[in-house]
């Protein structure tokens, strides 16, 4: 993978919740203490909560491109 | 006339049929039976008249057949064509009433050579992307399983993109789609496709990108077999589906995408999840947080009551502490914590050893138990029975 692409994929809604499912198969484990419990809770919770935040969006977002002529493209809303 | 013709003659008037009704009877059947056929036949006289109609007789070694092209579609199919070439056709065989004339309304005349030229091509941009390994399975990349950001390379007002965006608006709301508009069929459509795939590449979050038409005429799908669009579509730095057509149609974008979906809607249910699904696995996964905190606290509050006599006041205040984390943290769960309910104004009996107290068996006379309520818990004990 290349450093871009990994950068891309960091703090994906799939990542989130990947790391989300690691967090709960340790908790769930016998051999974490409760101080490392309460660690992993907490990261739990703020990882659940940014993947809420991520499906909270109601409204599909539609953009076209209107100008590719500089650096950065000129991106505009769609009506569709 | 002689008098054996008179005798052969019907009884009744009403036997006989007028030309009328056989050129009715012979039109039902032709037209009912035989719908819009490809022939294939040399063309011999095509005269286009001032009113835009062509009509022209086509053949080959046995048979001919007179044949008409109404000016909608003569206008669209450019010059008459001389005699003598070599043509494809698809037509409705009919009846000229009027003339007593058996024809085909033709409504696409494709010359034999520009097909085999088409195949020819199709044949050679096939076996150089094979060559170059473009078809290679190897190279297939997995699709995201949660895209937020989906680049659509259609044209801006074709049905593809309705279809994409109303898929898309159901299943996963969450995302954004960029459109990267280009002309899908007819002249510059190539090049326009080409273009598009490569701003692709410059959209900034992309994770996926649809390319796709709408079903079409086989040589509407022309720019989705060509080489330069193929090796584009190759290029494009995220996973690609490509949906060109009805289901039937293949072209060879479609063995160079990494996914092929028989429809627009088809590739935009791929290229995202359902929301549904993804909710419940959040859902699924809070209540296990939750429960799996309760374990563990379930767990250390066993491990000091068996210590109990031997902890100092200094490790009693650290778990007095933790237990302020806890239930802080416990609030912050809010939804997804059984500690809602206890707000609403329920308390959950608990046992000294963690059990939970369900059934009258179990409080015992004098037993003492912790009553759990929103905010915290209130020592309790099971009086005597009144």
């Amino acid at each position: 993978m290349t450093p871009r692409a990994r950068a891309r994929d960091e703090g994906s809604l799939a990542d989130e919740l990947e790391q989300l499912e690691q967090i709960v198969r340790r908790l769930e484990a016998d051999d974490t203490d409760l101080d490392a419990g309460l660690a992993l809770f907490e990261e739990g919770v703020r990882r659940l909560r940014a993947a809420r935040e991520r499906l909270s969006q109601a409204e599909l977002k539609v953009q076209t491109v209107l100008d590719s002529a500089g650096d950065e493209l000129g991106l505009g809303d769609l009506d569709v | 006339m002689t008098a054996p013709i008179l005798s052969a003659l019907p009884i009744s008037a009403d036997d006989v049929w007028s030309v009328t009704q056989v050129t009715s009877a012979v039109k039902r059947l032709i037209e009912r039976d035989l719908g819009a056929v490809w022939v294939r036949g040399e063309i011999l006289q095509c005269k286009a008249w001032s009113s835009g109609h062509w009509y022209f007789t086509l053949r080959d070694a046995r048979s001919q057949m007179r044949c008409c092209m109404w000016r909608a579609q003569a206008q669209k199919a450019g010059r008459p064509p001389v005699d003598g070439t070599e043509v494809y056709v698809l037509g409705t065989p009919g009846m000229w009433e009027e003339k007593g004339e058996f024809r085909l309304t033709v409504s696409l005349i494709i010359p034999t050579a520009a097909v085999g030229a088409q195949q020819q091509e199709l044949e050679r941009v096939k076996s150089v992307l094979q060559r170059d390994g473009l078809f290679d399975p190897t190279r297939k990349r997995p699709l995201p399983t949660h895209a937020r950001c989906i680049a659509v390379v259609t044209s801006p007002d074709g049905a593809a993109l309705r279809d994409i965006v109303i898929v898309v608006r159901r299943r996963w709301p969450c995302a954004r789609i960029v459109v990267v508009g280009a002309r899908v069929q007819g002249d510059g459509a190539e090049a326009e496709l080409v273009r598009a795939l490569g701003i692709v590449n410059r959209v900034d979050g992309v994770e996926v990108c649809i390319m796709g038409r709408g079903g079409g005429a086989r040589e509407d799908l022309h720019a989705f077999n060509s080489e330069a669009v193929c090796r584009a579509l190759a290029a494009v730095r995220v996973p690609t589906i490509s949906a060109v057509g009805h289901e039937t149609d293949v072209s060879l974008t479609d063995f160079v995408a990494d996914v092929r979906a028989a429809t627009p809607s088809a590739a935009a249910e791929a290229a995202v999840p359902d929301q549904r699904d993804v909710r419940r696995r959040v859902a699924d996964l809070a209540a296990r947080l939750a429960n799996g905190l309760a374990q563990r606290t379930a767990l250390a509050g066993e491990r000091l009551e068996r210590t109990g006599d031997r902890l100092t006041a200094a490790v009693t205040q650290k778990a007095e502490r933790r237990r302020h984390r806890i239930d802080r943290l416990a609030a912050q769960l809010d939804a997804l914590s059984p500690l809602r309910v206890l707000a609403r104004g329920f308390a959950v009996p608990v046992a000294p050893d963690g059990r939970v107290l369900k059934r009258r068996a179990d409080f015992a006379e004098g037993d003492g138990f912790t009553l759990r309520v929103a905010d915290g818990s209130v020592p309790a004990r099971v009086q005597e029975d009144a």
